[in-house]
């Protein structure tokens, strides 16, 4: 090849590369949207007394409040939005937007007073009018939102619409009478109809327009979110200018980051870095028993019934028996590193009158109630054989759910544990196609036993994931909404929590503590409802 | 030259749609993806009705022919997670990965062409015996645990690096501010070292083992007796006329390390969390969310198939028996 | 544009059999590290083999009791002891380290046997016959080249669900490519050379030419190749396991106990990461040792070297 045959190709092929690498970067820069440019300033945010950084494991999926849901972005959210009532630290209902409510006649028709000098982001007054507006906008069916309000408030109080009275007046309507409705609306993020009517959905979702205590600052996508204080907030003193959620997905690297000191409080410790935590001189732990009630369910659909474990169960007195066979409070001190509080049956305790007691563990007794209901051990020593699924990354990160396995298996029930990832579990749940047995726990609330039984509404819900029959039980429904007079309806309560436990399609555990740690900066004491409030 | 140009470009078309075919069809194996976006308390009625707005409703090929064509139209669907376009998605957490892997694959290279030419120079010795031993040593080790052990060791132990989080580089460059991007370069570094070193061991070893062998042939050719004896120093000879060729082999495994590399991140970027495509698509294959796996797929693969023409365009230069053909 | 391998190399790497076992002990002899990796090798392999026996508990038992011991430490009041330690279930680390021995090694072996022959097997006929055959085969070679390999697996394996199976067959399935292009490239070179030409001409049919003529002559690349691919294989086992796509977690795998493990080390658990880290490691090490090993006896240009 002579030496100018060479020259040339070798230009030939610079110019070539010259263009690719153009190509490639024009074609990001022609696709990217705005949400690619941020400045990406040093941050350095510990250290300042006036910010508090608290590492979750996702980031917020949207900010759009009709549209929140998952439980992490509900935490930023509570802080960007305010709501007509709130839930306080001690778990009671109180005012918060709206300084009272009243009933209609019929109970139909819930009117709230909003307090004076509410104001939106951009300092406008917040009005009657803005909160009738965060009803519709949740409600409406063509925006297809499938968060918190427009898929379990909107419904489970039968919202009909709303009424604006005066600017600080405005009834809700709803199509029947319900006790707990206020507590559930509680949960409804109240938002300014001004900036979000001149949005798209799309904007919306990364754009919150504040009406709590703090606004959003800067939101990098998977790695943080800095929220500031709102300066038209004034009902509450917030303690902090400025938050930090930060992203760290991996257990062990958050526990690293707040051992380090870069992070001030972490969500989900690992129960085995608690010891960790305790032992160090940066930070303390922090642990609650929230209200999220751990349960094995007998998923007593037909399905399962061609299994001898399966159909063993379709058996109450077989269900009732396996409630003996689990070591709760050794689970809990063992696994879990903290003692936790036994559920007795779905209420939260603080609110269950009906004077049920937790099972004890007692495995003999257990091996002879299986005996009487006709599931004598066999020669190979096995009554009959269950498989328990159970979520990979919750409870004990599978270890609860392989300690029960253990459990059942010792007493003869040959129990193969099935470890899933998240997603898969919750596919096969919403579906009622997990089982015989899963391990699953469900929020209930620390304001009404009512709304912890909701989960068992009707035999047919969405929430009824055992697929549980029991003419007695979802009969007293009816029952509870003839009366308003509190004594009565405890009285039914009491009537369904004892069906409940007779028919027993939960295996009862434990109430989920939550474990949190906090860097010796910052005073900070956790909730029972898994919100995360600064104030 | 240009035949060979167009060829390859048309033959990365349809490497792309056979990428998106495999992913829809094992994605769409998975069942029914409606129920993870729907609320745990909705009816059927709602269920049908969210399923027929996301489209699973339609018949599969339907379902495959809507996207392909969108994707001529330079639409890769919206996600169903962000309900943003899925292409805004990724390419917002491209440029993290972009720069965790080029700088991987840059510590990488430096560290392991000297360490390599070091240990053919001094075959035998001590010095050959510990960096070969440090090579077979490195490329035993699963990534996640060196990644926790450097987390506590260097971020937690020794207080010398941040343990996670990112100053960004590439995301103003791209966005035009490019005195910004390389004014964050030094503040970058830090956040860059622990996910960057976790990624690129791995290479690193491999690539020291190739240099040093492709290095000892190299040193045994005949040019190279040849420019000793003509005089030439030590430095010269190893410097220009070895280094020169022992590089080709590097050259060609640069494309497959790349690669490499790329799948790397979603291990590393969950340990570091490191808000990059990795962990993504990690997630957008968790949540079932369709478009978002699609087009996170379709990046990485262009990405692959550009780094893989850069690689045998750089190739040629260097070797010049090589001629571009198809 | 694909570079060869000089054709002589392949030739001379086949002299008569029995002489080659004795060459290549004696090579091995003299390499002295590669005689180590052997001897570690055959250890693991009996371990994986009679780790039943020598296992003191059951694997799978648990003891939440007992959990989290060190190890050479006793429970229940020095009845039960446990040489290496127990896990965060109180399971023993020392049986769960010999069963998972076992899983490990079959992982490995059986998904670089699966993706060997598959490779082998696409990568001869695409370089026998060229043509269509070899377009598709190479053209369906470069859409799994262009997919990382992490992606594929994590998507299949979420989709197909845990379990030895099905990683075997992921794991396989990722690296039948390697293979297939240089079984490819090797068969297009054996093609031309005259004892094939003889065959044809003697009226041999097509399978007997791939299966006796070219297959013994290209399988000895194909081998270095796998030996380094079972390291690189044990590897992602331990990174899908990381990430919760394994085996079920309640079969004991090395990548399984050391992916456990991660939440223990901020606590100082250390046993939980070392010992089955050093499993894999001195695996890896060996598996790359052989190779390296395999590879510079089969080239007489670096053996001449030596």
């Amino acid at each position: 090849m002579s030496y100018i045959e060479r020259k040339r190709r070798r230009r030939i092929t610079a110019l070539v590369s010259v263009f690719l690498a153009l190509v490639a970067l024009m074609w990001l820069a022609g696709v990217r949207r705005k949400h690619v440019a941020h400045s990406g300033q040093v941050v350095q945010f510990t250290a300042d007394a006036n910010t508090i950084v608290i590492a979750q494991a996702n980031d917020a999926d949207t900010l759009d409040p009709s549209d929140v849901g998952s439980a992490d972005t509900l935490n930023v959210a509570r802080m960007l939005f305010g709501t007509l009532y709130d839930v306080s630290p001690q778990g009671e209902l109180q005012p918060f937007l709206a300084e009272s409510y009243q009933y209609s006649d019929d109970g139909r028709d819930i009117t709230f007073k909003l307090r004076p000098g509410l104001a939106c982001e951009d300092g406008s007054p917040l009005t009657a009018s803005d909160v009738a507006y965060s009803f519709d906008r949740a409600a409406n069916p063509r925006n297809h939102f499938t968060g918190n309000a427009s898929g379990f408030l909107i419904p489970s109080i039968g919202y009909e619409g709303s009424h604006v009275i005066d600017p600080l007046t405005v009834s809700i309507h709803t199509a029947k009478y319900n006790p707990i409705a206020i507590g559930l609306i509680s949960e409804m993020l109240v938002m300014c109809r001004q900036p979000y009517e001149h949005m798209s959905l799309r904007e919306a979702s990364t754009h919150p327009s504040a009406t709590g205590p703090y606004r959003l600052a800067e939101w990098v996508h998977d790695d943080r979110i800095v929220l500031e204080r709102n300066p038209h907030f004034k009902l509450r003193q917030t303690r902090y200018e400025r938050v930090v959620w930060r992203v760290i997905p991996e257990g062990s690297t958050r526990t690293a980051e707040l051992l380090a000191g870069d992070v001030d409080l972490i969500t989900q410790v690992p129960p085995d870095q608690i010891d960790a935590i305790r032992n160090s001189e940066t930070a303390k732990v922090e642990t609650v028993t929230s209200t999220r009630r751990v349960y094995v369910g007998f998923n007593m659909r037909k399905k399962f019934a061609d299994t001898d474990g399966g159909k063993a169960i379709q058996d109450p007195r077989v269900r009732q028996a396996l409630q003996y066979a689990i070591d709760v409070p050794t689970i809990c001190e063992a696994l879990l590193r903290t003692p936790c509080s036994r559920a007795a049956t779905l209420v939260v305790p603080r609110n269950d009158h009906s004077g049920i007691a937790p099972t004890p563990f007692d495995p003999d007794r257990a091996e002879k109630l299986l005996d009487a209901a006709g599931y004598p051990r066999g020669k190979d020593g096995v009554r009959f054989h269950l498989k328990l699924q159970a979520p990979r990354t919750l409870y004990g990160d599978g270890n609860v759910a392989q300690a029960i396995g253990q459990y059942l298996t010792d007493i003869g029930v040959e129990t193969e544990v099935d470890l899933l990832d998240l997603s898969v579990y919750v596919l096969l749940t919403r579906q009622h196609e997990a089982g015989p047995l899963f391990l699953l726990g469900t929020g209930g609330s620390t304001w009404s036993a009512l709304y912890d039984m909701s989960d068992l509404s009707t035999q047919d819900s969405g929430t009824n994931y055992t697929s549980w029959h029991d003419g007695l039980f979802f009969a007293a429904w009816k029952d509870l909404e003839q009366t308003k007079d509190p004594a009565q309806q405890q009285e039914i309560m009491n009537g369904m929590l004892r069906e409940f436990h007779e028919g027993a399609p939960w295996l009862m555990l434990y109430f989920q503590p939550d474990v949190y740690g906090v860097s010796n900066r910052v005073h900070w004491t956790p909730r029972a409802d898994e919100f995360i409030s600064l104030y | 030259m240009i035949r060979f140009m167009i060829r390859r470009l048309l033959q990365s078309v349809l490497v792309i749609f056979g990428v998106t075919l495999v992913t829809f069809l094992a994605m769409h194996m998975g069942g029914d993806p409606t129920y993870l976006y729907v609320n745990e308390h909705a009816s059927d009625a709602e269920i049908a009705a969210t399923r027929a707005a996301l489209g699973f409703d339609q018949p599969l090929p339907v379902q495959y022919l809507h996207f392909a064509e969108g994707i001529l139209h330079g639409d890769m669907g919206t996600s169903l997670t962000y309900r943003t376009p899925a292409v805004d998605v990724v390419l917002r957490h491209f440029p993290a990965t972009l720069e965790l892997t080029l700088f991987a694959l840059v510590v990488a290279l430096v560290l392991a062409i000297p360490l390599g030419v070091m240990a053919a120079m001094r075959r035998g010795t001590p010095v050959d015996g510990g960096i070969m031993l440090f090579a077979m040593v490195g490329q035993s080790i699963p990534s996640f645990w060196l990644g926790i052990m450097l987390i506590l060791a260097v971020g937690l132990g020794l207080r010398w690096l941040p343990i996670s989080g990112r100053v960004p580089v590439l995301d103003p460059i791209f966005a035009g501010d490019i005195a910004g991007g390389i004014a964050n370069i030094p503040h970058a570094i830090p956040y860059l070292i622990m996910p960057g070193m976790t990624i690129a061991f791995f290479t690193l070893a491999r690539t020291t083992r190739l240099v040093r062998s492709s290095m000892l042939e190299v040193l045994s050719q005949d040019y190279v007796r040849t420019a000793r004896s003509k005089g030439l120093s030590e430095l010269r000879v190893v410097g220009y006329h070895a280094m020169r060729n022992a590089m080709l082999p590097v050259v060609t495994m640069l494309g497959l390390e790349m690669g490499f590399l790329l799948s790397g991140v979603v291990v590393v970027e969950t340990i570091f969390s490191w808000p990059g495509v990795g962990r993504l698509v990690f997630n957008a294959i968790n949540h079932r969310d369709i478009p978002l796996v699609q087009a996170a797929v379709i990046l990485f693969s262009v990405t692959f198939l550009v780094l893989n023409l850069a690689v045998d365009l750089l190739y040629a230069q260097l070797d010049p028996r090589i001629r571009l053909h198809s | 544009m694909t570079t060869m391998t000089s054709s002589s190399s392949t030739a001379s790497a086949l002299p008569v059999r029995r002489s080659a076992a004795r060459r290549m002990w004696r090579s091995l002899y003299r390499a002295k590290w590669p005689l180590l990796a052997l001897a570690i090798l055959t250890v693991l392999i009996l371990a994986a083999a009679f780790g039943p026996l020598l296992a003191p508990h059951d694997p799978n038992r648990q003891d939440i009791i007992a959990r989290l011991k060190p190890p050479f430490s006793s429970a229940h009041r020095g009845h039960v002891y446990f040489v290496l330690g127990t896990d965060g279930l109180g399971r023993d680390v020392l049986a769960r380290l010999l069963y998972g021995a076992r899983i490990s090694l079959i992982v490995g072996l059986v998904s670089v046997f699966v993706g060997g022959v598959i490779g082998t097997m696409l990568g001869t006929l695409a370089g026998y016959f060229g043509g269509w055959i070899d377009d598709t085969l190479m053209r369906i070679a470069d859409i799994q080249l262009a997919f990382p390999f992490i992606l594929l697996a994590i998507i299949f394996m979420l989709v197909l669900g845990p379990g030895m199976m099905n990683l075997i067959l992921v794991l396989g399935i990722g690296q039948w490519v390697t293979y297939a292009r240089i079984a490819r490239g090797q068969t297009m070179l054996q093609r031309e050379k005259e004892y094939i030409e003889a065959a044809r001409a003697l009226g041999q049919k097509t399978p007997g030419i791939l299966f006796s003529g070219i297959l013994p002559n290209i399988l000895s690349p194909l081998v270095i190749i796998g030996s380094f691919n079972i390291a690189s294989v044990i590897l992602s086992e331990a990174a899908l396991s990381f990430l919760g796509l394994g085996v079920p977690t309640t079969t004991p795998t090395w990548g399984g106990m050391l992916a456990e493990s991660r939440d223990q080390l901020l606590a100082g658990r250390w046993w939980l990461a070392v010992f089955p880290g050093v499993a894999i490691m001195l695996t890896v090490l060996s598996f790359n040792l052989l190779g390296d090993w395999f590879r510079d006896f089969l080239d007489p240009r670096l053996a001449n070297e030596n």
